[in-house]
């Protein structure tokens, strides 16, 4: 058996495994909060830490099949029977990434060969056939506030995209990337991380790109209040304190800098983390950002344990790609510009 | 045309609109920057060369090879691939690709012009695909037959 038909088949593997626990995660959103009540009502205990609460700890992968909004074609189905879901991955694990990148971007090289495809690492399943919840299943509409404020963005940045390196993405800048969040949501490969917990406290590392949280927790939010409102911090301000055995933290001095999906830096994020099986963490987050859309949304995403290890993913060490993409815009312009000249002479 | 009206072409039609839809239906597939804005897709590349070094770093790893040009003079290029992470991760090391290998690299050459390119495609002179492209030398367990 080769190599890639080894991942593929453990991959394989992975999802008929989890299919088995799928239910626990297929709940309609007002059931879902007793996942963790019948998570405890299985045989085996869940593992707990010293003081009694759900032991988080480990490594976990939130790579997934399913996208963050349901296709039109699903609308009104929330969730897959476990044979369309089986049958969902398979078909998802059977294009490749490159292949599904398709004419989106037609110079990028093959993820397979470097093992960042998706049919090469464990994925965690759901029934779900998108990641929010809810009849919907989609980002619920800009308010007309925000979608002034977008297109005097975009109005802005038109024809200064490539000015300089302070004009091109976050994560192009190895600043941050859009799945750190908070909320944390899959990448297409090292969708990875890490969770460590004590008593007072949860650190949660992401691979992609090693953004570390550091999330006090409090017997409630009112012990341990957010920080002063003038204080705002790219990841925001988090929060943790227990609701039964699910672990809630609570968000809030975002920057206008990261803009998650054109949010404001008033951006109110509540997640939630529920250990369902040995092998399962439920991730769930609502986003509430009243300048922005019109509700509330919320989003429930499985995180699946793997075995690691974690590596570093250091993206400023050789972000050589951020300065060849600006001396190609310069190449670009002086192309133009020698065109032109030729064309008024 | 069938009984309800509906053309060969208009079937293909829908069968093109639902695979879109379906496309549309799987996670999305990513990438750190825009390949388009560093890569020129009207200028595709084949390079035959030595591989002189290969740099393991984030966020996208680097081979660096010499490749003889028409006049028999070596130049070196460097070709763009994916995040060592995965690799490492599973079971790749260094010896996975080491210096003096012959490879031929498929992909397409920087906007700027320079001796930069993606490597869309990376194998061994012999046919073997780099690293999960195929079995290769240095993969743990793997005997690269």
């Amino acid at each position: 058996m080769t190599r890639r038909s080894l991942a593929t088949a453990a991959a394989a593997a992975g999802i008929a495994a989890m299919m088995a626990a799928a239910p626990a995660l297929c709940q309609d959103t007002a059931s879902r909060a007793k996942s963790a009540v019948k998570a405890a009502a299985r045989p085996v205990p869940l593992p707990r830490t010293p003081d009694g609460h759900p032991d988080f700890e480990g490594i976990w992968t939130n790579a997934t099949v399913v996208p963050l909004e349901r296709p039109a074609s699903l609308a009104g189905k929330e969730f897959y029977t476990e044979q369309e879901a089986a049958e969902n991955s398979r078909r998802v694990l059977g294009i490749s990434s490159w292949e599904r990148l398709g004419g989106q971007a037609p110079e990028h090289y093959n993820m397979s060969q470097y093992g960042l495809d998706l049919s090469q690492v464990k994925v965690a399943p759901t029934l779900r056939t998108s990641l929010i919840v809810g009849p919907d299943g989609r980002i619920p509409p800009f308010t007309p506030e925000a979608q002034k404020r977008n297109a005097e963005r975009a109005a802005r940045n038109r024809g200064h995209q490539f000015d300089g390196a302070e004009n091109r993405p976050l994560q192009e800048r190895c600043l941050l990337y859009a799945s750190e969040g908070p909320p944390m949501t899959p990448w297409s490969f090292n969708s990875n991380l890490q969770i460590v917990q004590n008593d007072g406290q949860v650190a949660i590392l992401q691979e992609m790109i090693h953004s570390v949280r550091i999330i006090p927790i409090d017997g409630s939010i009112r012990a341990s209040p957010h920080l002063a409102p003038s204080i705002r911090q790219w990841m925001g301000d988090s929060r943790g304190h227990w609701e039964g055995d699910t672990l809630v933290v609570d968000t809030t001095n975002f920057t206008d800098k990261t803009a998650f999906r054109g949010s404001t830096a008033g951006l109110h994020l509540v997640e939630r983390f529920t250990r369902v099986d040995s092998d399962t963490i439920l991730y769930e987050f609502t986003a509430e950002d009243p300048a922005t859309w019109v509700r509330p949304w919320t989003a429930q995403i499985p995180l699946t344990r793997i075995e690691g290890p974690i590596f570093e993913f250091a993206c400023h060490e050789g972000n050589l790609g951020l300065a060849n993409t600006l001396s190609g815009a310069r190449a670009m312009e002086k192309a133009a510009e020698e065109s032109a000249k030729k064309a008024s002479k | 045309m069938n009984a309800m009206g509906v053309t060969r072409m208009e079937r293909n039609l829908a069968a093109l609109t639902a695979c879109a839809v379906l496309f549309l239906a799987v996670a999305p597939a990513g990438a750190h920057h825009s390949f388009a804005a560093e890569f020129d897709v009207k200028r595709p590349v084949k390079l035959r060369g030595t591989v002189t070094k290969m740099d393991w770093i984030n966020p996208h790893s680097w081979i660096h090879i010499d490749v003889k040009d028409p006049d028999g003079m070596i130049v070196s290029w460097m070709v763009e691939g994916g995040s060592p992470n995965s690799l490492l991760r599973l079971g790749f090391t260094k010896s996975a690709l080491p210096p003096g290998s012959e490879v031929v690299v498929e992909g397409f050459q920087a906007k700027d012009g320079s001796n930069r390119a993606v490597g869309q495609f990376v194998a061994f002179a012999d046919g073997r695909k780099l690293f999960l492209g195929g079995s290769a030398p240095g993969a743990h367990g793997d005997s690269g037959k």
